[in-house]
């Protein structure tokens, strides 16, 4: 497909850059959703999340990509279509749910959604930053467990 | 002679382990006299009665309606009689059975003085349970600490024109608890769009985030139908405490419980996956009029 | 012998046992048999819900116990050197809604109490209205909803302020009710104006005059309450506002007051556990209630009434009825010095770092009554309730009786009801 096509389909690159951001979180909030739904503990959750996370960043790591470095680092292409975190939200709900059930079963400390939130997130999107860039000397997958752990450790109820 | 068509029903109204709160509610219904009117007072606790307490603690006469006030504790006695026996003597004669207030209704504060012992009617919190079962199908609950008048003027007047009073399943009048307390709130806006507030004390913001209201959780008319004609705890800025429902008192009333800052409870009936949604992307809105003053006094303090 | 009676008609119930030389009474004991355990409820909860619990130890006074508790907590703050300053504004709309929960209490004591039990006792056949007192009383509390959300069981104080910001819409509509009230209160109650009531001088100002409040006065003559009733003749005020003055009065000699050297005793009642406990202050019993804070702040009707017929009865009936003329003056007059534009709540640090003591005390309608409570990271390690019908009504010995023990000597059975009920109880506050 050209690029003259691809405009064909969406009026700018606003509305584009938009469109793709809303996949990428409803993709990743489904699939978030379905381990929030699955029954498991916490720690296995955090496991099954941040394999989603890895799978998806090795096998479409355009996906991730986009999401990372596009949409977080250039904000201003959004313009107002996409206030605040709006095209987030799928993706931001689930991790709330995430966040809600671990508390309430006990298993995580109870603190700030955004502290808790952006230790998680800071630690996957810092690990496949450095896959990106071809620094990590395993595949990602070497890393599911440690990071999985990690995290755990770090979020779980003194 | 008079026939029975003619004479008014009668009313007991007898306290277990209360506060007094219902009874000076009760006073302060508009038109309170009109509708005493209707009835004839056997007794009550402040009021004038045809009977002295002596001959109610007696057992001999009967009650059309006996209303019940407070928690009821097995072991209580007054004027040397278990009341245990007095209510079921009472509620066997009875009409209607109504507990006002959420002590005979659910067990509410004065439960918490013997929480092994002392319960509601027919309820302990929301158990099935109490020295009334039997008779589930007469009584009617009045929750609310206190409860308001008007749900009890509702009530007698009902009665006093023979309609039938349709109850919840926690024997609360669905007319009068199908509201929320929530609705009719003077902030409801800043509820809509998930405007704080900060701090006590000022118009602006919603209580439900910080403050603890259990308004969006409760079903009340305070809102509705306000208090003393005037007011509501949320018009002057007090957080709802869930007061009509079974789980009342509960704990850190002015505080919101949460898990990483998400509401731990959201309002009735309303997933938690649709409350985050909506809620997540209205919190990242920045909406000036909302965020400033409601009122814009030009003087300075 | 000695003969029991029941007591009902005093927000809960108490038994008298009466000892008679002849038909005189000769000793009595009261009993207050129900017990609730508000102060164990409050153990090992955060402070702020005794906001919410404290109000529930009474229906018709729960307002002074929320203000009890919110001067308490304030009390803990400025003792962990985190003192609160508060406002004009918090403090008069405070102030008010206390007032006007007195008011209500007062009406309702005044028609559906006093008129009743005189009426009774003077073999009186007049038309009795006593809901007029709970019509009354329903305007007060419509005025103490506009700021406070509701009456009964209002939360609205809180360390800091109070939870309303009332604009001029509100504070004119309190300003109507109190005017609507001051003229039920003229028309149905005095039959002249609340001024000239305010102007008197001396009870033979009352002669001649009609209206409810003036049978009462006739009553009391007829049925010699003004050479009944008599106490120890000393008074304690120890709730600090406007309205009235702190302190201790000896006759009419007043000394100063300090909340510290009071105390609670268990009560003597051999015939009948009693779960109250009786207050005094520096080890002796001493009177509460409007007749002790209409002393305190002289006014000349009351010193007037005071030099004719000291602690009677009658004293104590009228000068709870010229309390509420006052406080319906009073209030009126502190509506107007309201200023809206001050903050309603001032801000300070979270109550988990409050690991202090407070004591907060106010003016309940029947007499002063004190919280003290005991905080660790701003969960209640302790909570003290001392109430004001402990200060009057305990039981004591008949060696060292209590305030009203000591009025009921010497009169017969139906007087000795009579003035026990011109103490105006209050049993679920008693006990607690």
């Amino acid at each position: 497909m050209s690029v003259g096509d691809f405009y064909n389909y969406f009026t700018s690159k606003d509305v584009l850059a938009k469109e793709l951001i809303i996949y990428i979180s409803e993709y990743l909030g489904k699939n978030i959703q379905k381990i929030n739904e699955s029954g498991l503990s916490t720690d296995k959750k955090i496991y099954e999340i941040v394999s989603m996370y890895f799978n998806m960043a090795t096998e479409k790591p355009e996906m991730i990509e986009y999401f990372l470095r596009v949409y977080l680092s250039n904000r201003e292409v959004f313009g107002d279509c996409c206030e605040g975190m709006i095209c987030v939200s799928s993706f931001i709900t689930e991790m709330m749910l995430f966040f809600d059930d671990g508390v309430e079963s006990d298993e995580l400390e109870n603190q700030d959604f955004f502290s808790a939130f952006g230790l998680f997130m800071g630690y996957l999107g810092g690990m496949v930053f450095l896959f990106g860039e071809k620094i990590l000397p395993e595949p990602l997958e070497e890393y599911k467990e440690s990071i999985s752990l990690n995290i755990y450790n770090a979020l779980k109820k003194r | 002679m008079r026939s029975k068509k003619d004479k008014k029903p009668t009313i007991l109204w007898f306290q277990g382990v209360t506060c007094n709160g219902n009874t000076h509610s009760f006073f302060n219904l508009t038109n309170l006299e009109q509708l005493l009117n209707h009835f004839e007072i056997l007794y009550h606790p402040s009021q004038q009665s045809t009977l002295t307490f002596d001959a109610i603690t007696d057992c001999k006469e009967e009650a059309d309606i006996f209303i019940f006030e407070g928690a009821y504790d097995p072991s209580m006695k007054r004027n040397d009689v278990l009341i245990s026996d007095i209510l079921e003597y009472y509620a066997k004669h009875a009409k209607y059975i109504i507990g006002a207030g959420s002590c005979a209704s659910f067990g509410g504060i004065f439960k918490a003085s013997a929480p092994k012992r002392n319960s509601g009617l027919i309820f302990n919190e929301e158990k099935h349970y109490g020295p009334l079962l039997a008779y589930s199908q007469k009584v009617i609950n009045l929750s609310g600490c206190p409860m308001h008048p008007e749900w009890m003027g509702y009530t007698l007047r009902m009665i006093a024109n023979n309609q039938e009073i349709e109850v919840d399943e926690l024997h609360r009048p669905i007319e009068l608890y199908s509201n929320l307390a929530h609705h009719g709130c003077a902030r409801n806006e800043y509820f809509e769009w998930k405007v704080d507030a900060d701090n006590f004390g000022e118009k602006e913001g919603c209580l439900f985030y910080k403050q603890g209201c259990r308004a969006p959780m409760t079903h009340a008319s305070c809102n509705k139908i306000l208090w003393n004609e005037v007011s509501s705890k949320t018009r002057a800025g007090t957080p709802c405490f869930g007061c009509t429902e079974p789980g009342f008192p509960r704990l850190d009333f002015f505080t919101t419980k949460t898990n990483m800052s998400i509401p731990a409870d959201v309002p009735l009936g309303i997933s938690k996956r649709s409350y985050l949604t909506l809620s997540a992307i209205a919190k990242t809105f920045h909406i000036k009029r909302l965020e400033g003053k409601l009122i814009d006094y030009k003087k300075t303090h | 012998m000695i003969t029991k009676k029941l007591i009902d008609r005093i927000e809960g119930e108490a038994s008298i046992y009466f000892d008679k030389n002849g038909d005189k009474v000769k000793f009595s004991t009261i009993a207050f048999p129900h017990f609730r355990g508000m102060e164990s409820i409050l153990k090992g909860k955060n402070a702020l819900d005794a906001l919410v619990i404290t109000p529930r130890v009474c229906g018709i006074c729960g307002h002074a116990h929320l203000m009890a508790a919110v001067r308490a907590i304030e009390d803990a703050y400025k003792n962990a050197e985190h003192k609160i300053k508060l406002n004009d504004k918090i403090e008069t709309i405070r102030e008010f809604t206390l007032i006007m929960e007195m008011i209500q209490n007062h009406f309702k004591w005044i028609y559906l109490t006093i008129i009743p039990q005189l009426s009774k006792l003077a073999i009186s056949s007049k038309t009795q209205t006593p809901l007029k007192g709970a019509f009354a009383a329903s305007i007060a509390t419509k005025a103490i909803a506009t700021f406070a959300g509701q009456w009964p069981h209002s939360s609205y104080m809180v360390p800091g302020g109070i939870t309303c910001d009332p604009t001029n819409i509100d504070t004119l509509k309190v300003q109507s009710y109190l005017n609507e009230l001051i003229g039920f209160f003229e028309k149905e109650s005095l039959d002249i104006s609340l001024e000239k009531f305010l102007s008197f001088k001396s009870c033979k100002e009352f002669e001649g005059l009609e209206g409810d409040i003036f049978d009462i006065e006739k009553n009391l003559f007829k049925t010699e309450m003004h050479n009944k009733g008599f106490s120890y003749d000393r008074f304690i005020v120890l709730g600090a506002h406007q309205f009235t003055k702190p302190s201790k009065l000896k006759k009419t000699r007043p000394f100063p007051i300090n909340a510290k050297y009071v105390s609670t005793i268990d009560s003597y009642s051999p015939k009948e556990h009693s779960y109250a406990k009786n207050a005094q202050y520096k080890n002796n019993f001493y009177e509460v209630g409007p007749l002790a804070r209409t002393m305190a702040i002289n006014l000349p009707i009351i010193k007037n009434m005071h030099r004719r017929f000291k602690d009677s009865a009658y004293s104590r009936v009228m000068s709870r009825i010229f309390e509420l003329a006052y406080l319906l003056k009073y209030s009126k007059t502190l509506l107007k010095s309201l200023d809206i534009s001050e903050d309603s709540f001032v801000k300070s640090v979270n109550i988990s770092k409050i690991s202090t003591q407070g004591i907060g005390v106010v003016e309940a309608p029947r007499g002063p009554l004190m919280h003290a409570v005991s905080l660790e990271n701003g969960i209640i390690k302790s909570y003290k309730i001392v109430t004001p019908t402990q200060y009057n009504i305990g039981s004591s010995t008949e060696k060292n009786p209590t305030p009203a023990q000591k009025a009921m000597i010497g009169v017969s059975q139906e007087e000795a009801l009579f003035i026990f009920r011109t103490f105006d109880v209050c049993s679920v506050c008693t006990t607690h």
